[in-house]
C-alpha cells in the first residue's frame, strides 16, 4: 500500500477539487481526516471507502445526495479507470445511477437567485416588473416612526441567559463571594443576576399578490423600518412561490433594491397560494432561517386560492419552529371584514396574534398590543 | 476494549451487534474512524432512530463510563462545565474565623478543587479511569449559539481553564458523541471538527433484525409484519413519523398483549405507541388501518416466498 499511497492521495485531492467545483464544502480539515481515514480502512471495499469519504467530508444531510453523485462520477465514472475500486460493486453503483432519486433534484440546492423556473399557478400569474420606487406618500415619516415603535417592542424580549446587574431577583453568588473576600468575607453587598435583553430575530413573510397591491408602499416601508432596527431580520416575499430577498435589501439605494426585488420576485402582483408558499418556505428555508426565538410576521390579506388544509398544516409547522407567529392583515381594519376566507379560518388557531395593519392608527395599536402580549 | 483496540470496521460492527445495536455499515465506518482518529461523532437524524442509544451502547462496548450532557436553551458554562460550591465556601470561611485562624489566611484555600462542583464537561476532561469515557452531548440543536461556540473551544483541545485553579487538560481524549434532531442548523465550524453521519430510518430487513435483537421473545412473523407496517406508516404524510424507538416500544406492547399476528383492532388500540399526535392518529385511521394491516401482511407473505413471483 505504501507504493500506492502517493497516487491515492493525489486522487483524493483531485476529488476535493471535484467537490468544490460541484459547490460542495471540501475544507482542508476534512481532507486531512479523509486521508487519515483511508489509512485505517480497507480501501478495496468500495462501500467502506464511500462511507469514509462521506463521514469525513460532509456535514449536512442536504449535501449527501449531491455528494454521492460527485463521488460516483469521480471514482467510478468515465474520468477514472474502472479498476480503482472493487469491480463487482462498480456495476451495482452504476446501475443505481441510472435512476436518480427524487432528492437529487437540483431545486433543493439552488438558492433563490438560481430559482428561475416559471411559476405555473393560476391564470392570474402575470410576470410584471414594476417600478416600485415611483410611489410616494406624505405620511411616510410618521409611518416610519410608528413602525420603529412597533419594532422596539420585539427588540426587548428577554433571553434566558443571565448576566450581572445592579437590580434583579437572583443573587449572583459568584460575584458576592468574590467581592466579600476583599472585606474579610462579610456578605455586605448584594449582587444580582438578570436575564439579559436580546434582540429578537424577525422573519418577515410578505404577500405581494394582486390583492395586496394597494398596500405595497406600506409593505416596503415596513420592511425597511424593520431592517433598520433589527438588521438580522430576514425577508421573503410570496404570491405563488417563496422568494427570499434579504440580500437585496442591503443594496445602496432603495430605488435600486426595489427594482431588483420586483425583478427577482417574478410573481409580484399575481394570484396567491399561501399554503404552497409556506410549504416551500418550511421545506427550503425554515431550518436555516428560523430559530426558536424567531418571531414570524406574516403580512397578508388572507385571500387564498390554494388548499386551505395545506395552509393550516403549514402554519402549524411554522408555529412549532418559531417563537411566535403574528399575522398582520390590512383588511382586518375594515369593520365589516370577517376573516372568512377559508385559509384564514383554518389558520387562526395557530396564530399568536392576528392584528390589523391598514393605517397609521392600527400601527400604533399594534405597538401597544405587542408591548403587553410579548412579555 | 479501549477505543484504539478496534482494528477493522467489521470488529466495530460485531461489537455493536453483540450489544443488540444493529448499525448499518456506514455508521460502523464512522464509529471506527472516530475511534481511530480520535474525532467526535456527530449524529443527525429524525427522533427515535437510535442516536442517543449509540452512545450508550458505545460506552458499554468500551466498558467505560457514559457522561451525558443534555442540552437545552440557556444552557451555560456553569451547568455544563463547573460551578463553585458557594454555600460550602461561605461555611468554610465562617469555620475558619471561629477557629481563630490568621486573618490573612482566612479563605485562602476556598477556590481549590475541594470546592469545585464538576459538571459533565469537566467530569469528562478530568476523568481518571484507565479508559477514556464516552461523552454524550445530546440534542445539541436545543442549546444556543453561545454554548455552541464554547463547546467548539472545548472539543478542539479538550482543556478548560478555570481562572482560580489553572488549566485542566484531559489525560485521555474522551469519545465524544453529539446528537441533533435538526431543529436548527448548527454552525459549520463545530461540524467540521466531527465525523458526520445521518442516521436514516432503517429498511425493512434492518428493522426486522433490530426488533428481533431487542425483543428476543418475538415471533418472526410478527416482527416482519411490524416492520412492513412501519414502512407503510412512514410513507404517510405525518407530522411526526415514528422512529425505530417507537417500533420497539410497540413490539414490546404487542408482546405484552400476547399478540402473534397484526390485526386492525389491535393496531387501532395500540396506535398510541407509534404516533404521538392526535392529528397523525386520525390521519392514519382515515387512511384505513385494515388496508394498511392487510398490505403489511401481504408484503410480508410476498417477501417470504420470493420464488413464487
Amino acid at each position: 500500500m505504501a507504493q500506492g499511497q502517493p497516487t491515492l492521495f493525489r486522487h483524493a485531492l483531485g476529488f476535493m477539487d471535484a467537490l468544490r467545483a460541484a459547490g460542495l464544502p471540501a475544507d482542508p480539515a476534512g481532507a486531512i481526516d479523509f486521508c487519515a481515514g483511508l489509512q485505517q480502512i480497507d480501501i478495496a471495499n468500495a462501500a467502506d471507502f464511500h462511507a469514509a469519504a462521506r463521514t469525513t467530508l460532509m456535514h449536512r444531510k442536504e449535501d449527501l445526495a449531491h455528494f454521492d453523485e460527485v463521488f460516483r462520477e469521480y471514482w467510478l465514472g468515465q474520468r477514472r479507470p474502472r479498476n480503482r475500486l472493487g469491480e463487482q460493486d462498480d456495476s451495482e453503483v452504476q446501475g443505481q445511477e441510472a435512476q436518480p432519486s427524487p432528492e437529487e433534484e437540483p431545486e433543493e440546492r439552488s438558492g433563490p437567485e438560481k430559482d428561475d423556473r416559471q411559476a405555473t399557478y393560476g391564470t392570474e400569474q402575470i410576470l410584471r416588473h414594476k417600478d416600485l420606487a415611483t410611489l410616494t406618500d406624505a405620511d411616510i415619516e410618521k409611518a416610519r416612526r410608528l413602525i420603529r415603535r412597533f419594532v422596539a417592542e420585539f427588540a426587548t424580549l428577554r433571553s434566558r441567559r443571565h448576566r450581572a446587574s445592579r437590580r434583579g431577583r437572583l443573587l449572583d453568588f459568584r460575584r458576592m463571594l468574590r467581592r466579600s473576600a476583599a472585606r474579610g468575607s462579610e456578605l455586605a453587598e448584594l449582587h444580582f443576576r438578570q436575564r439579559q435583553i436580546k434582540k429578537t430575530r424577525l422573519m418577515l413573510l410578505c404577500d405581494v399578490s394582486g390583492s395586496m397591491e394597494r398596500y405595497s408602499r406600506f409593505l416596503l416601508e415596513f420592511i425597511y423600518a424593520l431592517r433598520r432596527e433589527l438588521p438580522d431580520t430576514e425577508v421573503a416575499v410570496f404570491a405563488t412561490r417563496m422568494t427570499v430577498i434579504t440580500d437585496l435589501l442591503s443594496a445602496r439605494s432603495v430605488a435600486q433594491s426595489l427594482r431588483e426585488v420586483a425583478h427577482r420576485a417574478g410573481d409580484w402582483g399575481s394570484g396567491t397560494d399561501i399554503g404552497g408558499c409556506l410549504r416551500d418556505f418550511n421545506d427550503r428555508y425554515a431550518r436555516d432561517m428560523l430559530t426558536s426565538d424567531t418571531v414570524v410576521v406574516l403580512l397578508s390579506d388572507g385571500w387564498d386560492r390554494g388548499d386551505a388544509q395545506l395552509m393550516r398544516d403549514e402554519i402549524a409547522h411554522l408555529r412549532r419552529r418559531a417563537h411566535q407567529i403574528i399575522w398582520l392583515n390590512p383588511l382586518l381594519g375594515n369593520i365589516d371584514y370577517e376573516p372568512l376566507t377559508r385559509g384564514m379560518l383554518t389558520a387562526l388557531p395557530h396564530l399568536d396574534h392576528f392584528l390589523p395593519a391598514h393605517n397609521l392608527e392600527s400601527l400604533a395599536r399594534l405597538a401597544r398590543t405587542l408591548r403587553t402580549a410579548l412579555r | 476494549m479501549s477505543p484504539t483496540d478496534f482494528t477493522s470496521i467489521d470488529q466495530v460492527e460485531a461489537a455493536l451487534t453483540e450489544r443488540r445495536y444493529i448499525p448499518d455499515r456506514a455508521l460502523a465506518t464512522t464509529v471506527f474512524l472516530a475511534l481511530r482518529l480520535g474525532k467526535p461523532i456527530f449524529l443527525e437524524g429524525e427522533p427515535g432512530v437510535g442516536k442517543t442509544e449509540l452512545a450508550k451502547v458505545l460506552a458499554d462496548t468500551l466498558d467505560t463510563e457514559l457522561i451525558r450532557l443534555q442540552c437545552y436553551e440557556g444552557l451555560d458554562m456553569h451547568t455544563a462545565l463547573y460551578e463553585w460550591n458557594y454555600p460550602r465556601q461561605m461555611l468554610e470561611v465562617r469555620l475558619q474565623e471561629a477557629r481563630g485562624i490568621d486573618k490573612e489566611r482566612i479563605g485562602a484555600d476556598i477556590f481549590s478543587e475541594d470546592y469545585l462542583l464538576e459538571r459533565p464537561l469537566l467530569k469528562a476532561i478530568r476523568h481518571s479511569g484507565s479508559k477514556p469515557p464516552v461523552l454524550l452531548i445530546d440534542e445539541i440543536d436545543r442549546s444556543d449559539e453561545e454554548f455552541e461556540a464554547f463547546l467548539l473551544e472545548v472539543l478542539s483541545d479538550f482543556q478548560v481553564s478555570i481562572p482560580e485553579i489553572g488549566t485542566i487538560t484531559a489525560h485521555q481524549v474522551p469519545v465524544v458523541v453529539l446528537t441533533s434532531n435538526r431543529t436548527r442548523e448548527l454552525h459549520d465550524a463545530l461540524k467540521r471538527r466531527c465525523l458526520y453521519h445521518w442516521i436514516d430510518y432503517p429498511d425493512v430487513q434492518k428493522e426486522i433484525e433490530i426488533v428481533a435483537a431487542r425483543l428476543p421473545g418475538i415471533e418472526d412473523d410478527l416482527a416482519r409484519q411490524l416492520a412492513f407496517f412501519m414502512q407503510r406508516v412512514r410513507g404517510e404524510d405525518l407530522y411526526k413519523r415514528p422512529g425505530i424507538a417507537e417500533t420497539i416500544d410497540w413490539a414490546g406492547a404487542l408482546l405484552a398483549l400476547g399478540t402473534s399476528e397484526l390485526d386492525a383492532g389491535t393496531v387501532d388500540a395500540t396506535l398510541g405507541c407509534i404516533l404521538k399526535y392526535k392529528g397523525d392518529i386520525e390521519k392514519l385511521q382515515t387512511a384505513g388501518l385494515e388496508k394498511l394491516v392487510d398490505e403489511a401482511r401481504d408484503a410480508q407473505a410476498f417477501a417470504e416466498s420470493p420464488t413464487t413471483r
